[in-house]
């Protein structure tokens, strides 16, 4: 008997609401269970933030049935398919803790924090059903600090493995509409164990504390499963922590501004094409061939577009570890709206602290600390809307870096001490 | 390639629409050329691969009708599901009377039938249940047909529901028959329904008898058509064979069933999957062999002819050999080779050979699809390489067979209409359905009177509406932006070429009243690289074009510039392959072209047609999927911003669906209408959109979902008297054809011909519209929905209208086969979806830069 005692999902709260609509249409729907054949298209029609909204009527049912009902992590998304982020855990629950420790730090400890920037390629995503949903083949991860650019990168190509019997074709038309490696008799692979060891490396040298890793929304579920394949593979287990690039903007953009990003701003910002024929930015094999999909490629570029759009308010000289210059100085000239409309908005919302609203009601980790909303708020502001006209990035850059400085003085007595921590791993 | 300058100086063979470039080029599986696609497949190497797994499922789904009936679960076909949406009823000026008067009345030849039937006919539907339960159907269906009482009657089953055409005498049967192993089986035989003969399950009734007697014509289903293999047509010097076919269709017309046929061919390759990995072997030798293998056979189609079924093959297993043996469904184990023996009479040959596998599309996703072996030696291989399809011998060779004049489709219709009313198990299978097979239906259309072009201070009357350019080689265009700042960047080596090309673009230019000033011109390397690194550093936001001289048409330069320029920094940008600029003899009509999309570009308007409506705003919207990612779906809209229904506002939004559905039209509409506000300072009293784009099957969501949509975005827009708004659903792929009779031979119809009487639906406010030529083939007559209709025009108005609107693709000095906002959608969403990926800067979105 359907949701009697498994759990309801979604799509069951997105139903149960459609059942008097169905009724009044003359539809013999006693239950839940009747009426899921007469919904599904229209939920098909839903846009995933308005799917968003019953997933949150599903995670209050599961809250409430008790702790029995299976612990949160049950829901991680091992084998959930690829392209239903919603499904998976959701994205501003688990990244806040972070971001909201970032914002209360000052812009120093912001500078200087490391990020990791991974992405993991596939041949392709094999449908549900399949054990196997990836065939991990390339792997990329940049070390990344506002203040220093890119600190260190690495990549390495990964044996896929057998290639599931039946699939070659549909790996092989997944891998030439993208990356093109070819899925057999590829000799630049290693083999999983190892670059997992060599990545785990790379990310953590020193014991201690894990750092963050990030990756872009959309290819989160493949990474992450990736991961998780590999780590069964070898002996190493570590669970590390995947978070989305979008969140760490928005945070780093509340951090300067005290107001949180629109989505399509995020996501025009992170998708540019002005990198994509760059020196030094795909790995050795894309580039020679002259490939655009390189797991390196993605990472890097990540790093280009925050140094582009976000270091640049900080105050930070950009240097060729920050963006590849010579088509920086070409492609400046295109991209000043960026500026201009933070400064709009930001005027409006000067004095709202809606950004950490955001982030108080989701903290389940023990670790982060509540934000305090206390921020020294008209110290570094009245920089930019004056002097942003144009492309006077160098402009502003003045401005801020006087203000940033003040604030710097101010802000220590306020950040509390967590806050630190998940940044600064090699401190 | 949709933007790029293809500039074809010779011809209109085939009429600017890509779409069906597109499903002609679903790379190696244009399995069945139709000829009367009027136009040669131009292959520019694109995959899609979606279209081959559509395509496989099709393959998968058809097999046994009755069986098709059973695995829908009871759903209806998409194309009976959209019958049930009665459209006309709510429209009250046409309730009565949806035929238009003026025009020229023409005799008009159809592939239509009609199938008479008596008047009180009726289909029975029984429900059959069994006593103990069967699992198995085959079982089931042979259980119920060895009974008596329904041996000699007309009978459809499909293991649940039994059709007859005549009433049992108990309205609850019982049957008991005994199986091959002695145990009796009870069936309850219940009446579950009377059917009148136009209700929608009797259409799929039809279908079905209509398939089995095509069987009895020995003729094949292979997807959705039947095809003869035992009449091939040959074409030895490229080892093809082409299997002649139809496509056919029962459905109710205005007041009639009717059965339509269209002719359809089947490209088949004489070799097998064993003869080519042979050739492969001895090519190749040994080392590299089963890499090379893999490589070139995996996603190809294959037929086996024993059974006629084709498959893809998705991996080659080379571990398993025809001597190993496999489990049957019933549990027994068999090897390859005796199964051949026994099952189908084949002996093997080679036993050494690899084994070919190939997934079965299950319909459930969740479920694990099923595996199959094929015996390379039996597969043969489909459709054409791209390889083939660039060989333009071998194209040529295949349109001459496939692309059939109206007077050879018209024999081969009425071969297939004598072959089954002469055919002893047809005409008996229709007898005892109660049907009869008729005759070949005529019918009168008009024809629209011919349009002026109106040029900048010239009116034309073009000699041929399907080809204007020569009528209007020394006419001013309306405007042009005079070009002064712009660009060109080409490779070292095509240097000679831009110094003539330019000169020639500049004379043409000025004789069309489009200024054009000497570019910059940056020499860089043969590299997307270098190309892109160039439009880096040299394109600014006063740059007014980038033209581009492509060394070859690989994919990366068109993409990496498109995207460019069309999103990161909003150029217009005008790109042209080498190798057009290095044909000396058709430089004119090149740089003409050039110049005229050039102009477009830049916002500049060519020439109109007169429209006597004022204040009119005409929509076209179509729907794409993205080419790289299979969940997104591109939604293109075009709107007019002016009187005269020459200047374009373009838009694109990218949306995250599964369903070919436009979720965010309110947007892009109220941006229409402001940018209307904008230029007239007024709103629109009417709005008429063309929706391209819509699968069947489709009608009520989009009656439901995107009507709506538009009406709310179009009241919200002003507060008192909102503008008036008609939907119409343009579909360019329909069954019925029209020929015209002259001098005892059939041709194709004139151009402007309407068609809106006996071969239209009566639930529906709809036309035909023939406004393309073809100069080899058959015409294919584009049809007109009118879904929702506000504006109260005259059908008349409404045909006029839309003919019209086919003038003004500023792409194509000519009539097109849709009206000219739909095609300016479509162009803009295939280029999307095929390069850019994302949504256009709305800095573009005044010039139509997609051309």
């Amino acid at each position: 008997m359907p949701n009697r005692k498994a759990t309801r999902n979604a799509y069951y709260f997105f139903v149960q609401e459609k059942i008097p609509e169905l009724r009044r249409r003359g539809l013999p729907v006693a239950r839940v269970a009747d009426a899921i054949p007469h919904c599904s298209a229209d939920w098909a029609l839903l846009s995933q933030d308005e799917k968003e909204k019953y997933a949150d009527m599903a995670r209050a049912w599961r809250a409430a049935q008790g702790k029995d009902s299976g612990p949160p992590e049950k829901q991680k998304p091992v084998c959930t398919p690829l392209r239903k982020p919603g499904m998976l855990v959701p994205k501003q629950n688990v990244s806040p803790p972070d971001i909201s420790s970032l914002s209360l730090k000052n812009d120093q400890a912001l500078l200087g924090g490391i990020f990791y920037f991974l992405n993991i390629f596939s041949h392709g995503e094999l449908p549900p059903h399949c054990e196997q949903r990836f065939l991990p083949c390339e792997i990329g991860c940049v070390k990344y600090s506002l203040q220093d650019g890119i600190i260190e990168d690495f990549h390495s190509f990964i044996t896929p493995g057998e290639i599931p019997r039946g699939f070659r074709f549909h790996c092989q038309a997944a891998s030439d509409s993208s990356h093109k490696i070819p899925i057999s008799n590829f000799e630049s692979g290693c083999d999983q164990a190892t670059v997992l060891q060599n990545l785990y490396r790379f990310i953590h040298p020193n014991p201690g504390k894990w750092p963050p890793i990030y990756c872009k929304s959309d290819d989160r579920a493949r990474v992450n499963w990736c991961l998780k394949h590999m780590e069964k593979g070898s002996e190493i287990r570590q669970s590390l922590e995947l978070l989305t690039v979008e969140d760490l903007v928005v945070g780093i953009y509340q951090q300067k501004f005290l107001k949180e990003p629109s989505k399509t701003w995020v996501r025009s910002l992170l998708d540019v094409a002005m990198w994509d024929y760059s020196s030094n930015t795909r790995c050795k094999w894309h580039e020679e061939n002259d490939i655009l999909f390189c797991a390196l490629a993605v990472c890097k570029k990540i790093a280009y577009c925050i140094s582009n759009s976000l270091a640049t308010l900080f105050g930070i000289q950009l240097t060729e570890a920050h963006v590849p210059l010579q088509d920086y100085e070409a492609s400046s000239r295109v991209t000043p709206k960026m500026v201009i409309l933070d400064a709009g908005r930001y005027q409006k919302l000067r004095f709202e602290n809606s950004g950490f609203s955001h982030f108080n009601y989701s903290n389940q980790e023990p670790r982060s600390n509540t934000p305090t909303g206390d921020y020294p708020s008209g110290v570094k502001i009245s920089g930019p809307n004056s002097s942003v006209r144009g492309r006077g990035i160098t402009r502003l850059l003045e401005r801020i870096s006087g203000a940033s400085s003040c604030e710097a003085a101010l802000s220590p007595s306020l950040s509390p001490k967590g806050g630190y921590k998940s940044f600064s791993p090699l401190s | 390639m949709a933007g790029r300058a293809r500039v074809r100086a010779r011809g209109f063979t085939r009429s600017p629409s890509a779409s069906e470039v597109g499903y002609l080029q679903a790379s190696p599986t244009p399995v069945s050329a139709d000829p009367s696609d009027n136009k040669a497949s131009s292959s520019s190497g694109f995959e899609d691969t979606s279209r081959i797994s559509q395509q496989h499922k099709d393959v998968m789904s058809s097999g046994n009708a009755e069986r098709a009936l059973m695995k829908r679960g009871g759903k209806t076909f998409p194309d009976v599901m959209d019958l049930g949406v009665c459209t006309r009823e709510k429209l009250t000026h046409v309730r009565d009377s949806k035929t238009g008067s003026s025009g020229i009345p023409v005799k008009l030849v159809t592939n239509l039938f009609s199938l008479d039937l008596p008047q009180d006919w009726k289909l029975y539907q029984y429900h059959v249940t069994y006593m103990p339960d069967l699992e198995s159907r085959s079982m089931r269906i042979a259980l119920l047909y060895s009974q008596k009482e329904l041996s000699n009657k007309a009978k459809a089953f499909d293991g649940a529901i039994l059709f007859l055409s005549e009433k049992l005498e108990e309205k609850v049967t019982e049957l008991s028959s005994e199986t091959r192993r002695g145990e009796t089986v009870k069936m309850t035989v219940t009446l579950t329904g009377e059917l009148p003969a136009s209700s929608p399950v009797c259409i799929q009734v039809f279908s079905i008898i209509f398939k089995k007697i095509l069987k009895k014509l020995s003729m094949y289903q292979i997807g959705r058509n039947f095809y003869k293999p035992s009449e091939p047509v040959e074409i030895p010097q490229h080892k093809l064979s082409l299997w002649p076919g139809f496509a056919i269709s029962v459905s109710y017309f205005e007041n009639k069933l009717l059965f339509s046929a269209n002719v359809s061919y089947k490209v088949l390759r004489n070799e097998t999957v064993l003869e080519f990995m042979t050739a492969l072997c001895y090519q190749t030798g040994m080392s590299s062999f089963t890499q090379m293998c893999e490589k070139q056979l995996v996603g190809l189609i294959v037929l086996t002819r024993y059974n006629n079924r084709t498959y893809r093959v998705d991996d080659i297993d080379w571990s398993v050999k025809p001597t190993h043996s496999f489990q049957k469904r019933d549990g027994s184990e068999i090897t390859y080779v005796d199964y051949y023996k026994q099952q189908y009479d084949i002996t093997l040959s080679d036993l050494h050979q690899p084994m070919l596998v190939s997934l079965l599309k299950s319909k459930r996703n969740d479920v694990e699809a099923r595996m199959v072996h094929l015996i390379p030696e039996l597969c043969f291989l489909t459709g054409l390489t791209s390889q083939a399809t660039s060989d333009f011998q071998l194209m040529k060779a295949v349109a001459e067979e496939t692309r059939l004049s109206p007077q050879g489709r018209q024999q081969r219709l009425a071969r297939l209409a004598d072959d089954i009313q002469r055919n002893k198990d047809a005409r008996f299978e229709l007898e005892t359905w109660g049907l009869h097979f008729g005759c070949q239906m005529s019918l009168t259309g008009r024809v629209v009177p011919s349009e002026k072009i109106l040029m900048r201070d010239h009116i034309c009357q073009p000699v041929s509406a399907a080809d204007w350019s020569k009528d209007i080689r020394s006419c001013k265009v309306l405007s042009a932006q005079s070009l002064s700042k712009w660009l060109i960047i080409c490779s070292s080596r095509a240097e000679s070429m831009i110094e003539p090309f330019l000169s020639c673009l500049r004379r043409v230019g000025s004789s069309m009243g489009f200024n054009v000033d000497y570019p910059k011109i940056i020499k860089v390397q043969e590299s997307p690289a270098a190309f892109f690194g160039a439009l880096q550093k040299h394109v600014d936001p006063d740059v007014q074009l980038v033209m581009c001289i492509l060394p070859s048409t690989q994919q990366n330069y068109y993409e990496s510039i498109k995207k460019y320029l069309s999103s990161d920094c909003p150029v217009p940008s005008q790109c042209v392959l080498v190798r057009t600029l290095s044909k000396q003899g058709m430089m004119m009509s090149i740089a003409t072209k050039i110049a005229l999309q050039m102009t477009c570009k830049l916002g500049g308007e060519l020439w109109a047609v007169e429209i006597p409506l004022k204040s009119l705003m005409v929509v076209g919207i179509d729907v794409c999927k993205d080419a790289f990612n299979k969940g997104m779906v591109v939604v293109g809209f075009v709107s007019s911003i002016n009187l005269r229904i020459t200047r374009w506002f373009s838009r694109c939004i990218l949306q995250r669906t599964t369903t070919e559905i436009a979720d965010c039209l309110k947007v892009s509409m109220i941006g229409a209408l402001s940018k209307w506000y904008e230029y007239n300072h007024g709103l629109p009293a009417r709005i008429i959109v063309y929706r391209d784009g819509v699968g069947n099957g489709q009608l009520q969501t989009l009656l439901e979902y995107e009507v709506p949509q538009l009406l709310s975005s179009v009241t919200e827009a002003s507060s008192n008297a909102s503008s008036k708004l008609s939907v119409i659903v343009v579909r360019k792929r329909c069954m019925p054809r029209f020929f015209v009779e002259q001098n005892r031979a059939l041709q194709n119809p004139p151009l402007g011909t309407v068609v809106d009487s006996e071969a239209t639906r009566p639930e529906w406010y709809d036309f035909y519209l023939v406004s393309q030529a073809a100069c080899r083939g058959t015409v294919n007559p584009t049809y007109y929905n009118v879904i929702y209709d506000d504006n109260g025009l005259k059908p008349d108005h409404m045909q006029r209208l839309t003919f019209k609107l086919c003038h003004l693709y500023y792409n194509w000095p000519g009539l097109v086969s849709i009206p000219a906002p739909c095609q300016y959608a479509h162009k803009l969403t295939f280029l999307v979806a095929q390069s850019i990926h994302k949504e256009p800067s709305l800095e573009l979105a005044n010039s139509l830069f997609y051309l």
